[in-house]
């Protein structure tokens, strides 16, 4: 059941993705942006989807991620995929013919590596699948458990990812040990954060954790057991952690990533500097994220949502996360650039590098919305000091002109976040002013008005209440009904619909 | 009609009832005759008939000290009146008028259904007489001087209200209706919840025909907010126009207290009122837009005129947002920022803004427009009055206090609770 509606969002969430339009992401010398670079620190399948995504929104790199993205496709054999990069680049051509050249000019479609591919999976699933009915006559549990994981590997590798996730959940039933439901956690994570469904990874992250401590907690019991010298228990404990530790930062990463993909960015900064050291994300790094996209995405939510000191201590003196930061450098300085105020030269960085944010499929939805609230934490920031300025100044410091500010600043008054008010006319940003006592005044005289009214209002409804004066429902119908008839109501009471006497609007 | 036949089958003619009426001392024994000396239906008929020696009985009797048998005769009269010949219907209205200002209020409290009765015959009488008008004046004296004080809900309240509210006589309703109701007391007269709802419903309508917005807030806001197991349709019908009120005094909602029932709001989220509320404040083309939309069932539900001022009075709330947002703007830049086009008629509504002390700002020469600060001023008169309020609420809340503290219940329940410990502690 469990799986049925995980399939029904996925499909949706595939249309959709085909139906929205990408902004198109500019290539240029403002833009810099080297595609070889970028998608050799990946490998497999996000290599190929990474590359399809890019064809999709940036017109002037498709020719080459197509080329890239061919050779890389007809490695593994995953048909659908491959027809897909062929669609992919006719959809890129169709919206600018102009800009690149036909997709039959740089490749053509390989029908005979096709048949052979096809040939090959449907042999090997015709294999896995008799492999499992006998093991399932068998009743052998350990070798079902097998048979539904090989099937699973071998539909995420021909692409049908809905058929893999069922096996894959199907192989729980038969897990025996805590390991195996480990297993089971990471390759669904696995497989869902390559299909971008984010929503679901929470629940398999907390499987996953469960089932972490209670494999851990089985093999301490079982390692005590022959009474093991002191120091050997030491040596399990040690080892046992660290195990627990790889398996954690690819826990961090996943709910990271879910986080991001729902928008909530501050705890998707949290949980990606949570993740451990490098060489914990075994083979996900690469084959799912770059350690440079984690410099990114956190520092992106980290500016965008915490405050000063907190991006001090937790991003830039995280030693741990130094290490992710090294495979970004301008992370660095734009992070450097922000703690010091100087905020043109972010705005300007994060402009510079927007391309690099855009191709990125797990950020590119986001963009926009972290570049705004980083811009306008940036603006809050800069303004706090001040008791009045003049926009123009402003409009300096962040390189914008005068209206552009403007509208931002108003906007970000109307939204509460500056106490202040513009002066239009001379052009001036003034911070509000109140008197205190005033204003004490005016809030103590409110209050005692409304405290008056609350209690003159309860002591009648606690009189109607003792005079039992409460509105019931109509006899003959029961409580359980809750939505009253309103027909059956006013018929009861004898009353006309009230608007019924009132004769006519009173204007 | 005669008193002959009655007292064939031994039952006491109105002579018999009126000599009682004006001997016996003892009003208690008096009220108990009177609500048993014969069956209902004949009861009625002996009392709307006249005495032996033709003389009616209301131009004998003396409303003020004989003021129950006055009440029971006057209030069967009223009830018969089609068989009530017209020289006998021609002394009424004086009769009204004289019982309502002359009444004794204690006496009239033993017979409160009669009371209640005489109400809802006055009405009917005037509306007989095609003069409905003419009710207003001797229910008002009626209601004013029948409960204790008038923090007292009365079955009266709601037939007055309504009749001023029908009949569009509004200001007659405020010596009323400027007291809070604040009690309730069921010996004074047989209420029913209905009557809560309907005087505070129809309160609301007068005062907000009146266009005093709080106080007319504060009666929907009791109607609305009203004890109930489920929501009344006159409940629903108060949150619509209790919403519309507070558009046009604060150009947003509030929240109702918690103590409102659920299915009530929910039941408002799915009417119409629910969009026009969450466009509200918008430019006023926008909003007319919206109702445009919904015309009929607005205007079949009568808060049409409502919706009227509330879109009217939408450019305020814009420009007062405009205030928390900038120091100065152009006259041209406001229009833009409300929908209005034409200067002269922001530089008109600003205007009347600054008259109303609704914001506190200038327009220089060049239609610019320089907001300060509203500048909240107290003066001394007006602090010591909130604190007599204060003390004199407080009083009140004491007063209440101690009386639950000696109620029965409250000693019964506190006494077993000790008891209990008592017993407690033993064990």
């Amino acid at each position: 059941m469990d799986i049925d509606i995980i399939d029904d969002e996925m499909t949706q969430a595939y249309t959709h993705r085909a139906i929205g339009k990408r902004p198109r992401v500019p290539v240029d010398d403002a833009h810099p942006f080297e595609l070889e670079t970028y998608i050799s620190s990946y490998s497999g399948r996000t290599y190929v989807d990474r590359l399809i995504h890019i064809m999709s929104i940036c017109p002037t790199l498709a020719p080459q991620a197509f080329q890239l993205a061919i050779r890389e496709a007809q490695k593994g054999r995953d048909t659908t995929l491959y027809r897909s990069i062929f669609q992919a680049y006719d959809r890129a051509h169709a919206d600018a013919p102009d800009e690149i050249p036909e997709g039959s000019s740089i490749a053509t479609v390989d029908h005979k590596w096709l048949e052979e591919t096809n040939a090959k999976n449907q042999a090997e699933r015709t294999k896995l699948e008799v492999e499992l009915k006998t093991y399932t006559s068998n009743m052998i549990k350990e070798s079902i458990r097998m048979a539904h994981r090989d099937l699973g590997v071998f539909y995420r590798s021909v692409g049908e990812q809905a058929a893999s996730l069922k096996h894959y959940t199907k192989s729980r039933e038969f897990c025996t040990t805590s390991q195996h439901v480990l297993d089971m956690c990471l390759s669904v994570l696995e497989l869902l954060m390559e299909q971008r469904s984010y929503s679901h990874i929470g629940t398999y992250v907390f499987k996953a954790e469960a089932a972490l401590d209670s494999a851990t907690s089985v093999r301490q019991a079982a390692h005590q057991a022959p009474e093991a010298p002191a120091g050997s228990a030491q040596a399990t404990r040690e080892r046992r952690s660290a195990e627990r530790e790889r398996v954690q930062s690819k826990l961090d990463v996943a709910t990271a990533i879910s986080h991001l993909g729902q928008s909530n960015y501050e705890k998707a900064a949290q949980a990606f500097l949570k993740v451990g050291p490098l060489k914990g994300l075994e083979e996900w790094s690469g084959k799912l994220i770059a350690p440079g996209d984690i410099a990114i995405y956190a520092t992106l939510c980290a500016l965008a949502t915490f405050s000063r000191p907190q991006i001090k201590s937790q991003v830039l003196d995280n030693d741990n996360f130094g290490v992710y930061i090294e495979q970004e450098p301008y992370v660095r300085e734009l992070l450097e650039a922000y703690i010091n105020n100087r905020f043109k030269t972010v705005l300007e960085s994060l402009d510079r590098y927007s391309t690099r944010h855009y191709i990125d499929v797990h950020l590119a939805p986001h963009v926009l919305n972290l570049t705004n609230l980083i811009r306008s934490k940036a603006l809050v920031q800069y303004f706090q000091p001040f008791a009045s300025i003049k926009l123009e100044r402003m409009s300096q410091a962040f390189g914008w002109s005068v209206d552009e500010l403007e509208q931002q600043v108003v906007q970000l008054i109307q939204a509460g976040e500056i106490k202040a008010r513009v002066d239009r006319q001379n052009k001036i940003l003034k911070a509000k002013e109140t008197d205190q006592r005033a204003a004490l005044f005016a809030k103590a005289i409110k209050n005692g008005q409304a405290m008056q009214a609350a209690n003159r209002k309860l002591l009648l409804r606690m009189r109607l209440q003792q005079a039992d004066l409460v509105v019931k429902p109509p006899k003959g119908q029961g409580m359980g009904g809750g939505m009253m008839d309103i027909a059956a109501m006013t018929g009861m009471t004898g009353m006309h619909h009230p608007s019924s006497y009132m004769s006519g609007d009173y204007y | 009609m005669s008193a002959a036949g009655a007292s064939g089958h031994g039952l006491p003619s109105l002579d018999d009832v009126f000599t009682q009426i004006t001997t016996n001392p003892n009003v208690a024994n008096v009220a108990s005759y009177l609500k048993t000396f014969a069956p209902r239906e004949v009861r009625e008929t002996i009392l709307a008939s006249a005495l032996g020696s033709g003389q009616d009985p209301l131009t004998v009797l003396d409303p003020h000290r004989n003021t129950l048998g006055y009440l029971y005769i006057l209030s069967a009269r009223l009830h018969s009146i089609s068989t009530a010949n017209p020289v006998a219907n021609a002394i009424l209205p004086d009769a009204i008028e004289a019982f309502a200002s002359k009444f004794n209020p204690p006496q009239a409290r033993l017979a409160a259904d009669r009371v209640t009765l005489l109400g809802k015959g006055i009405v009917r009488f005037y509306e007989a007489a095609h003069n409905p008008r003419g009710a207003i004046a001797p229910l008002s004296n009626l209601v004013q001087r029948y409960p204790p004080n008038l923090s007292y809900l009365t079955t009266l309240h709601p037939i007055f209200l309504r009749l001023c509210v029908t009949q569009r006589y509004f200001a007659a309703a405020l010596p009323v209706l400027s007291h809070p109701i604040t009690s309730v007391d069921p010996s004074l007269s047989d209420l029913h919840y209905n009557d809560n709802l309907v005087y505070h419903y129809a309160g609301g309508i007068a005062l907000g025909s009146l266009k005093r917005w709080q106080q007319a807030e504060e009666f929907f806001e009791i109607c609305v907010s009203a004890p109930a197991q489920v929501p009344a349709a006159i409940q629903l019908e108060a949150f619509k126009k209790l919403v519309l009120v507070q558009l046009i005094q604060y150009g947003e909602t509030i929240a109702p207290p918690k103590y409102t029932l659920p299915a009530l709001q929910r039941q408002l989220k799915n009417t119409p009122y629910n969009n026009f509320v969450k466009a509200y404040p918008a430019e006023v083309s926008t909003l007319r837009q919206i109702v445009a939309k919904e015309q009929e069932i607005f205007n079949q539900e009568k808060n049409l005129g409502l919706i009227n001022q509330a879109i009217d009075r939408a450019p305020v709330w814009l420009i007062k947002k405009l205030t928390a947002t900038y120091l100065t703007l152009g006259l041209a830049d406001i229009g833009k920022e409300v929908g209005i086009n034409s200067p002269e008629e922001v530089r008109e509504i600003i205007l009347s803004m600054i008259d109303s002390g609704e914001i506190n700002g200038s327009i220089s020469q060049d239609g610019t427009v320089t907001f300060a600060d509203p500048v909240p001023q107290f003066s001394k008169d007006q602090l010591d009055k909130m604190l007599v309020d204060a003390q004199e609420h407080s009083r009140l809340l004491n007063e209440i206090e101690r009386h639950l503290n000696a109620s029965k219940e409250y000693l019964t329940k506190v006494c077993l609770i000790r008891f209990c410990r008592c017993m407690m502690s033993l064990c």
